[in-house]
């Protein structure tokens, strides 16, 4: 049991590594990449969303109608996204004008809305907590990787802080958007040799994460490679 | 039926809590969010209000105010900070004051400007605890008058900024505004157009004539007085009067000035009155001629001054003709404050005028126009007798 | 004259140099995700363009009528989403019942609509940028046009792709990211030019 936990919390950050193997919450990982404290930032915030919106969710898997669930989840994870940035905005300023509007849009990031469909309403409060955790800190560890590198190579700093070393042999197209989805790229076919595919990688991208993968088959069939397996969540 | 009923309650029931969550969060955020707000944008004021506190911007549309004023901040203890776009030696001049409540300059700083010589970075240190009389007294800097003027005049601004805000009231007008209000009022049917007029006959106890440029009449001037004489020449004054039908009688004729060959070299033109009076114009080499520099350069133009005097030598009246002296400095000299010195004056006291600042070779220039104007007098007289 | 100028310049803005999905990363799920086919990519382009427009018409009037008069703008968001989420709901009904035929071609894109960051991004900015309603309306026309400009694009690129040999690890999304960053990369060089061509 305590075995399983482990590996419920364990698996978002590597195995079901949001960002990098279930390609899910993409839009931030390259908008808020080009510096790490902004990636971090994201990451974290992204977090509590998720741990908040999951054990609520949890909570009331029961109670909430399988017809209106959907709506529910939006208006919780609005909701708590919506707390998380006035927080932001009122301890953090110089982390809320750098996200700007991204932060608001972490409402519309699958991997929350995904998480709470495929985990939090099918599992137990403990359980769905520490599914929020591993896939946060997975998103969180993912976004600070990319940043990393984007920031070192294209700005010759980390954190904000000037790497003096490097300033003559700076890439600045990777701070900007094409080195986002460069650098992504890269380390998506990276992720592959490490695990020699051994992950569930999907062979193109699914909506395995998407809350509304039911409704649109049609739409998503035709997206996913054929020799595609399904992903192991649905 | 049931069930979609029980959904819609369900719904309506999470989006019930969430708000009243956000609500909650909301009031603990919101007050921080606002003072962090605040705090930023006071960073800046702070700087010309080092000890002013909560600062809040003024909706200035309901008031009348400077037309170089752009934004007010009103702060806690009754202080205001204005920001002014004026321009000096170039547009776009945006300097930003603060005036404590008991009217006194906290501080003044250029934000933005392309004077040429960068006095405006430190010149608003000299308004620091200077209250409306001490700015008055703060000089200009020779070579930099367009920019420390306007410089000073936006701290003036700022003042009376200031004063308005705080209630009271305060002539916006300037001098020549002054002027031309007043002579409005002695003289409506001059339509608020007026000229000075060039006068070369003595007239007793008038300060100056000035001409409604529609012909519809005349104001003379005496101390504080405007007394306006119609176009008929008809006014109740007597002392005006007598000097109204001597400006009328008064008769020019030109004088020929080959006649003198290079004695006269330096008149450019001369004219005598009935009365025996002389309207002369002469050249004298400023800074035009002497001058030249980097930033103004000689543009080889004398200053022309016309000169009117009785035939014993006491100047009447004096006029810039045309000059062409560095902008902002030596154009002063065609200003009447500079000009009007002269009236009255005497071959013996005429160098006896207060300079323009920071202009010894304009000054100088004009001050040889006067000496070759009485010169070419004694010539004239001569030659008449 | 001014206002029709300012309304071309927001509207070139938004398709060309701020792209969403090529410059800001808006909408990039179902730009990877739906952009393998020609008509897939334009059926999923009109869509969102659509939703984008009767979004703005539905939250600009709510955030300035009813949000910031009663003062619960931190609604905002929670706000925002339900009502996207409630129009991509109705108009999937509206053409399932009188246009059945628009409802095969455009209905399966609908759902995606929902969490398509790019919808609530333009509702969202158009309140930011302080635009008035008919600067919402053009600003969200562009990003919309933007968007299935960037998907018709894509989609001819992306059929080339899958006919080529590509090594193991890139294929699949890899190689499909690394083709969005040169287009994305061909699209910086439209910075400057909205400005310089009324300057």
């Amino acid at each position: 049991m305590k075995n399983n936990n482990l590996s419920i919390l364990l698996k978002g950050i590597i195995k079901e590594n949001p960002v990098f193997v279930l390609i899910l919450g993409t839009c931030p990982s390259l908008a808020t990449t080009n510096n790490v404290a902004g990636a971090l930032g994201m990451g974290l915030a992204a977090l509590v969303v998720l741990i908040c919106s999951n054990v609520l969710i949890s909570l009331l898997r029961k109670i909430i109608p399988d017809s209106v669930r959907i709506p529910c989840y939006i208006v919780i994870i609005a909701g708590f996204v919506t707390i998380v940035e006035m927080i932001v905005h009122a301890y953090f300023p110089a982390l809320y004008d750098m996200l700007g509007v991204y932060l608001a849009l972490i409402t519309v990031n699958c991997i929350i809305l995904g998480r709470a469909e495929m985990f939090a309403g099918k599992n137990s409060v403990g359980k769905s907590a520490l599914d929020g955790i591993g896939m946060g800190l997975g998103f969180t560890v993912a976004l600070v990787l990319m940043a990393t590198i984007r920031e070192v190579l294209g700005n010759a700093s980390f954190a904000g802080n000037p790497i003096a070393l490097l300033e003559p042999y700076k890439i600045e197209f990777l701070v900007k958007a094409p080195g986002g989805m460069l650098v992504y790229g890269l380390l998506i076919a990276l992720v592959y040799v490490i695990t020699r595919g051994k992950a569930p990688l999907k062979k193109s991208f699914s909506c395995a994460g998407c809350p509304n993968a039911g409704s649109c088959q049609t739409a998503c069939t035709s997206a996913q490679a054929p020799e595609s397996e399904k992903g192991d969540a649905q | 039926m049931k069930k979609s009923v029980q959904s819609t309650i369900v719904l309506v029931t999470i989006c019930a809590v969430m708000a009243i969550l956000l609500a909650l969060t909301n009031s603990v955020a919101a007050p921080i969010i606002k003072q962090n707000q605040d705090a930023a944008a006071n960073e800046a004021l702070l700087v010309v209000m080092p000890d002013g506190e909560g600062f809040e911007k003024v909706d200035i549309s309901s008031y009348e105010l400077p037309a170089t004023v752009t934004e007010v901040y009103k702060e806690a203890k009754g202080g205001y900070v204005v920001t002014l776009t004026t321009a000096g030696y170039g547009s776009g001049f945006v300097i930003m004051c603060g005036v404590a409540a008991d009217g006194t300059v906290t501080g003044a700083v250029c934000l933005a400007s392309t004077e040429t010589l960068g006095y405006e970075k430190t010149y608003g240190e000299s308004f620091a605890g200077k209250d409306a009389a001490g700015v008055e007294a703060i000089d200009t800097i020779s070579g930099a008058t367009k920019t420390t003027s306007a410089y000073k005049n936006a701290v003036k601004d700022a003042l009376n900024t200031a004063i308005i805000l705080g209630g009271g009231s305060v002539d916006l007008r300037d001098e020549a505004q002054i002027l031309n209000d007043n002579l409005s009022a002695a003289l409506p049917a001059g339509e608020g157009k007026f000229t000075k007029l060039f006068i070369a006959e003595v007239i007793e106890g008038i300060d100056a004539v000035y001409t409604a440029d529609n012909g519809k009449g005349y104001v003379f001037v005496i101390g504080e007085e405007f007394i306006p004489v119609d176009e008929n020449g008809s006014t109740d004054n007597a002392t005006v009067k007598t000097a109204y039908d001597i400006l009328v009688a008064s008769v020019v004729e030109d004088i020929d000035l080959t006649a003198y060959g290079d004695a006269l070299k330096y008149i450019t033109a001369a004219k005598k009155t009935a009365s025996g009076n002389y309207i002369l114009e002469a050249k004298g080499n400023g800074y035009g001629i002497m001058g030249g520099d980097d930033y103004h350069p000689a543009s080889g133009e004398y200053i022309i001054v016309r000169v009117s005097m009785t035939p014993d030598g006491k100047i009447i009246d004096t006029f810039t003709v045309s000059q062409a002296e560095s902008e902002g400095i030596g154009d002063a000299c065609a200003d009447e404050k500079f000009y009007g010195q002269f009236d009255g004056k005497t071959e013996s006291d005429y160098k006896d005028i207060d300079a323009i600042g920071g202009a010894t070779l304009t000054t100088n220039g004009y001050l040889k126009a006067i000496e070759r104007a009485f010169d070419a007098l004694k010539i004239l007289e001569g030659g008449s007798n | 004259m001014e206002m029709f100028k300012s309304l071309i310049i927001i509207l070139l803005s938004s398709v060309l140099v701020n792209n969403y999905v090529l410059a800001r990363f808006l909408g990039i799920c179902p730009f990877l995700g739906v952009s393998k086919k020609l008509d897939q990519a334009t059926g999923m382009g009109i869509a969102v363009t659509a939703v984008m427009l009767l979004a703005t018409a539905v939250t600009w009037p709510i955030q300035y009528y009813l949000l910031d008069k009663t003062g619960l703008g931190y609604l905002q968001t929670i706000v925002f989403i339900l009502v996207i989420a409630a129009l991509v709901q109705m108009v999937e009904l509206l053409l399932k019942k009188f246009s059945p035929s628009l409802h095969k071609g455009l209905g399966v894109y609908l759902p995606l609509i929902t969490t398509n960051c790019a919808v609530l991004g333009v509702a969202i900015n158009n309140i930011t940028d302080g635009y008035t309603f008919l600067e919402s309306m053009v600003s969200s026309l562009g990003v919309g046009l933007g968007f299935l400009l960037a998907m018709v694009l894509f989609s001819g690129l992306r059929s080339r792709i899958d006919e080529t040999n590509i090594p193991r690890p890139f294929r699949g999304l890899a190689v499909t990211l690394i083709a969005a960053s040169f287009i994305s990369l061909a699209f910086m060089g439209f910075a400057g030019i909205v400005d310089a061509l009324f300057a």
